[in-house]
């Protein structure tokens, strides 16, 4: 397993982001879904060793990530992007891509080609020397999904990564994952289920800090069938359906 | 790789039709695409043994040119005043801008790149550090210069370099306490406020925290107890196990 969280937790002063949440993941592409504020970018945020859990425990590519050394070679092997992606505006986007390239510790003669492959990957071989405030915001999220994968991780975490994306981006994109998907762990947090059902092969769906459901696409959408839930799509109204027993079962207590 | 290793993809014996195209675009695409290092950057690339952290150390938002050139103007209108005046302005001037440059060093809001970087494998903090080394080293040498330009100042050349540690520390604690350059910026230039005035209310003379040598020792007590207080901010806590 690459990903195993047992009871993992974290408080934000009283606030409870991730309520013990327990989790493994194989090689293959993660959904977790959930609605805004239910803590998906927290519980990736701990998995990317950004953010420590208050309690509980996490042991990513069989290794502690609480630990120096273990640490530092999850972080060799791991992609990550963020929610909100910071840049240099003055950086190109192959500058940018290899600035993270050498922070990931890749040997140095390997990295013009992993930079060259990233690019071409997000479909941006013809921009590649273009500076940074020059491009458009689905332009910048390929951007920063071409450093995660720069140094081909073993563990990719990828907060929103559609947000901004055209329709024909995000058809790539999710050929993409599930290329990735095919070695590495691929964990997508977004809170659009249908690039969950085109591309995940499991997702979790989270709600105030807990993972109230946890299955195939299919699972989730039997979930919805017969219900009446609210949704445009099978999916949706699996999740809808889920979302709306848990939280019934909640006010219940 | 050499320019006809470039043209094969490395299968110089390889007839055209074994050529893999996307892999000798790769090659080409990554050599034209890269970066060239600097001498400033290759020469931190050796020092270091890092060449991420050598990057990392010439994106520094506080050495970018902009700063570097407002530093050495705050510190040419310091020579001007001192000489204008027979105070040494240079040397009270000087540990309050190193300080503001190594508030901007580095934390959210700062750096753009903040949070990517800290789940980088070259440690977030190794990153802060050798940004505040190249800070204070830079701030220094043009403090030197200035103190050493403006003749009236060169008794206390060297002596405002001590107290030029301490504010530095303490601006680098509270930063990354707080979490924001500008809450370090103000702690540091506060903090230098109050030891000038102090030194003044003491004996009357403003420029009593760069001569006095038996200051130095408190001054250094105190910025390995900054030192201290920014390793622990910027620690992850081990907590997973």
């Amino acid at each position: 397993m690459n990903v195993e969280l047992t009871e993992l937790t974290r408080k934000f002063g009283r606030t409870r982001a991730v309520a013990g949440v327990n989790l493994e993941a194989g090689p293959g592409v993660f959904g977790l879904l959930g609605p805004n504020g239910a803590g998906k970018t927290s519980l990736l945020r701990m998995m990317a060793t950004v953010l420590p859990p208050t309690s509980g425990t996490a042991r990513l590519l069989g290794r502690d990530p609480g630990a120096y050394g273990p640490r530092r070679e999850i972080r060799r092997r791991l992609g990550y992007l963020p929610q909100t992606l910071g840049y240099y505006p003055g950086f190109t986007v192959a500058e940018f891509v290899e600035y993270f390239a050498l922070l990931k510790d890749m040997p140095p003669q390997q990295v013009p080609r992993a930079v060259a492959a990233a690019i071409e990957h997000v479909g941006l071989g013809d921009r590649a020397r273009a500076k940074l405030r020059t491009l458009s915001g689905g332009m910048l999220r390929r951007v920063g999904i071409a450093q995660a994968i720069v140094n081909e991780p073993e563990l990719l975490l990828l907060d929103e990564p559609t947000a901004g994306l055209d329709p024909e981006q995000r058809v790539a994109f999710r050929a993409l994952l599930r290329d990735f998907g095919q070695q590495a762990t691929v964990i997508v947090s977004t809170h659009l289920v249908e690039d969950v059902g085109a591309a995940c092969t499991e997702v979790a769906l989270m709600d105030a800090g807990k993972i109230v459901f946890y299955g195939t696409p299919d699972e989730l959408t039997a979930r919805g069938e017969g219900t009446g839930a609210a949704g445009d799509a099978p999916l949706e109204r699996g999740y809808s359906a889920v979302l709306t027993a848990a939280r019934s079962v909640t006010a219940a207590r | 790789m050499s320019g006809d290793d470039l043209l094969t993809g490395g299968h110089r014996d390889a007839g055209p039709r074994d050529v893999d195209l996307d892999r000798v675009w790769l090659g080409v695409a990554g050599q034209v695409w890269r970066r060239r290092p600097g001498p400033v950057e290759r020469a931190a690339g050796r020092l270091l043994r890092s060449p991420g952290l050598a990057r990392a150390l010439v994106t520094t938002p506080s050495l970018l040119l902009g700063w570097v050139i407002a530093t050495a103007i705050v510190l040419i209108a310091g020579v001007g005043v001192t000489l204008g005046t027979d105070q040494p302005w240079v040397a009270l001037l000087a540990p309050a801008v190193a300080a503001a440059g190594i508030a901007y060093a580095y934390g959210p809001g700062i750096d753009p790149a903040w949070e990517l970087s800290q789940s980088m494998a070259v440690s977030d903090r190794m990153v802060l550090l050798v940004r505040a080394l190249a800070v204070f080293g830079l701030n220094a040498v043009l403090g030197v210069a200035a103190s050493a330009a403006s003749g009236a100042a060169a008794a206390v050349t060297f002596g405002w370099l001590v107290p030029m540690t301490a504010v530095c520390a303490l601006a680098l604690a509270a930063a990354t306490v707080s979490r924001s350059a500008n809450v370090g910026v103000v702690a540091g230039s506060a903090g230098w406020v109050i030891a000038i005035l102090a030194g003044k209310a003491a004996d009357g003379r403003f420029t009593t925290v760069v001569t006095d040598s038996s200051l130095f020792l408190p001054y250094l007590a105190f910025a390995a107890c900054c030192c201290a207080v920014a390793l622990a901010a910027t620690r992850i806590p081990r907590g997973t196990r």
